[in-house]
């Protein structure tokens, strides 16, 4: 790490927050104090310290921080000028911990509006009951983390057997052994650097066998949330690149694993429950992608998917946006070519990622409109459904996988 | 032959379970409570724990919770009179959940499935 500003001198901690960001001077002074709150409310008996792990933002995010009134002590840590990147500032926060000889590591998104103390607890309590890595679990809007309902829930479930419904939820709570363990590993890539680090994290503490759980936080994740067909930026290829990667690097691990696991649940009773905010997509434009991919893709996308695949997929294309579907197993068994074309063709992985996004419009689009009069949890009903889909394509995927090797 | 524990602290269920799960070819062993369960579970290595909720010493959610956190990979079917634990999140942890009755064949196809590995097939409405 470039840049250090440590003015209370803290030199170890049992607990730390991180709170990473790229100009959030806006929006960090909030879970800043939250974090502080939860940290004297709930651990007070332990030396703690809250970081904030940037990217070197030019808006005065680091002033905003460490000007935050708060009674932990802070602690400003920094990328080079120039060095981009959440995985960066999570490699950072990784090093800081160990050197503090941190037990536990708490981290929380610097854009985040709804978070209390009590998250602070939740995902750092079970750390100090023998949990090393702990996942969010919270209500979203079924049209809210549409990568992480129809991509990265499903393929972590069936590939590694471990059911974390937020995988890549951006709050999280780890061990200071995990910790080691993620800056031991030698997969650090492009996309671990940037958006690729949160499914990082979750599948390697999965295929370290460490104990997770899962930590209700009792509100919904209130932050930026976006329409998946107007704003995709490189999170996608990124997230999606890394599950790739890791399939490629872990398949022995999850060829021995073929149904999922249920895991512990950190928390209480269900009581009664926020309803997040709506989200807004619009089903026209994420069709109209889908329509222009075809034109721009087919190609490819027939080279990439099994014929049997590109022929229900053609007939999906046919269909007018009036009874649109784009069924689970169909995308199901996209991705797995998908991912095994992405094994196969190590000079042009990038350029496939993108071929892939139409057709991740589609299903999204057959979603929405699957899902938009259902309440939230018919909604999460048809999301487990969809899981059982993907996890009784395992077979398609390991025969496909084996045929290549 | 698969073994199987039942965790409950009434002993008629635990009498009727171990009989009628011996009859169809299971090994089954008991306990009454909590107490010592993981070091219980560490030592005999049951392939599929049958875990009653509402127990006087214990609350079977949480010890559910210590179960999945040091052996995630054992099925676990919880067991209650009543079917309104299903409003606790932490009953998710579960692989199935049955409400106790002294017909068993709910309880017996949840084992067999539970031991094949399955995933719950209940569909969503």
């Amino acid at each position: 790490m470039d840049v250090v500003e440590n003015p209370h001198d803290v030199q170890s901690a049992d607990i730390v927050v991180g709170i990473p960001s790229y100009n959030e001077a806006k929006l960090i002074s909030y879970p800043a104090e939250k974090a502080s709150e939860g940290l004297v409310k709930y651990f007070g008996n332990k030396n703690s310290v809250i970081i904030n792990c940037d990217n070197h933002s030019t808006d005065g995010t680091r002033e905003a921080f460490m000007s935050t009134s708060t009674e932990v002590a802070k602690m400003y840590i920094s990328t080079s000028p120039g060095v981009k990147g959440k995985g960066n500032n999570f490699k950072n926060l990784f090093q800081k911990s160990c050197e503090l000889g941190a037990q536990a590591i708490v981290v929380v998104d610097a854009d985040l509006k709804s978070i209390t103390p009590r998250w602070i607890k939740n995902l750092g309590e079970p750390l100090f009951d023998d949990f090393e890595f702990v996942a969010p679990l919270y209500v979203r809007h079924q049209h809210d983390g549409t990568i992480t309902n129809n991509i990265a829930y499903p393929m972590t479930r069936s590939l590694y057997g471990r059911r974390v419904r937020q995988p890549i939820g951006g709050d999280f709570g780890f061990s200071g052994e995990l910790a080691e363990v993620y800056l031991k590993q030698e997969d650090w890539s492009n996309a671990v650097a940037e958006f690729g680090i949160d499914i990082w994290m979750t599948t390697t503490a999965m295929c370290h066998n460490k104990a997770i759980c899962q930590s209700y936080m009792g509100r919904p994740k209130v932050h930026k949330p976006k329409d998946p067909g107007e704003a995709l930026g490189p999170m996608f290829t990124q997230v999606v690149g890394t599950i790739f990667d890791m399939m490629v690097r872990n398949g022995p691990f999850w060829n021995e694993v073929r149904w999922s696991k249920p895991t512990a649940i950190y928390g209480f009773g269900l009581g009664e429950i926020e309803m997040p905010p709506a989200v807004d997509v619009n089903v026209e434009r994420l069709y109209d992608k889908l329509q222009a991919g075809f034109v721009e893709y087919q190609r490819t996308w027939k080279d990439v998917l099994s014929p049997n695949v590109f022929k229900k997929l053609s007939e999906v294309i046919a269909l007018p946006l009036a009874g649109f579907e784009f069924p689970a197993n169909l995308w199901a068994e996209i991705l797995i070519d998908f991912a095994v074309a992405y094994k196969n063709c190590v000079d042009s992985r990038p350029g496939l990622l993108n071929n892939l996004i139409p057709l991740y419009f589609g299903r999204t689009c057959s979603f929405v409109i699957e899902s938009e009069s259902m309440t939230i949890q018919q909604a999460e009903e048809l999301i487990e459904d969809q899981c059982g889909v993907f996890e009784s394509s395992k077979p398609y995927l390991l025969d496909r996988w084996m045929e290549t090797s | 032959m698969k073994k199987i524990l039942i965790v409950d602290d009434e002993e008629v269920i635990r009498m009727l379970y171990s009989e009628e799960l011996e009859d169809d070819g299971y090994s089954v062993i008991t306990t009454d409570s909590g107490h010592g369960l993981i070091e219980l579970i560490e030592r005999e290595r049951p392939d599929l724990v049958i875990l009653d909720i509402k127990m006087a010493e214990h609350d079977g959610l949480d010890l559910l919770q210590d179960i999945r956190r040091d052996f995630y990979n054992i099925p676990v079917i919880l067991c209650s009179a009543y079917s309104s634990f299903k409003g606790d999140l932490k009953s998710i942890a579960a692989d199935y959940y049955v409400v106790k009755s002294a017909d068993l064949t709910e309880l017996r196809q949840k084992i067999k499935m539970a031991l094949e590995g399955h995933i719950p097939p209940e569909p969503s409405k």
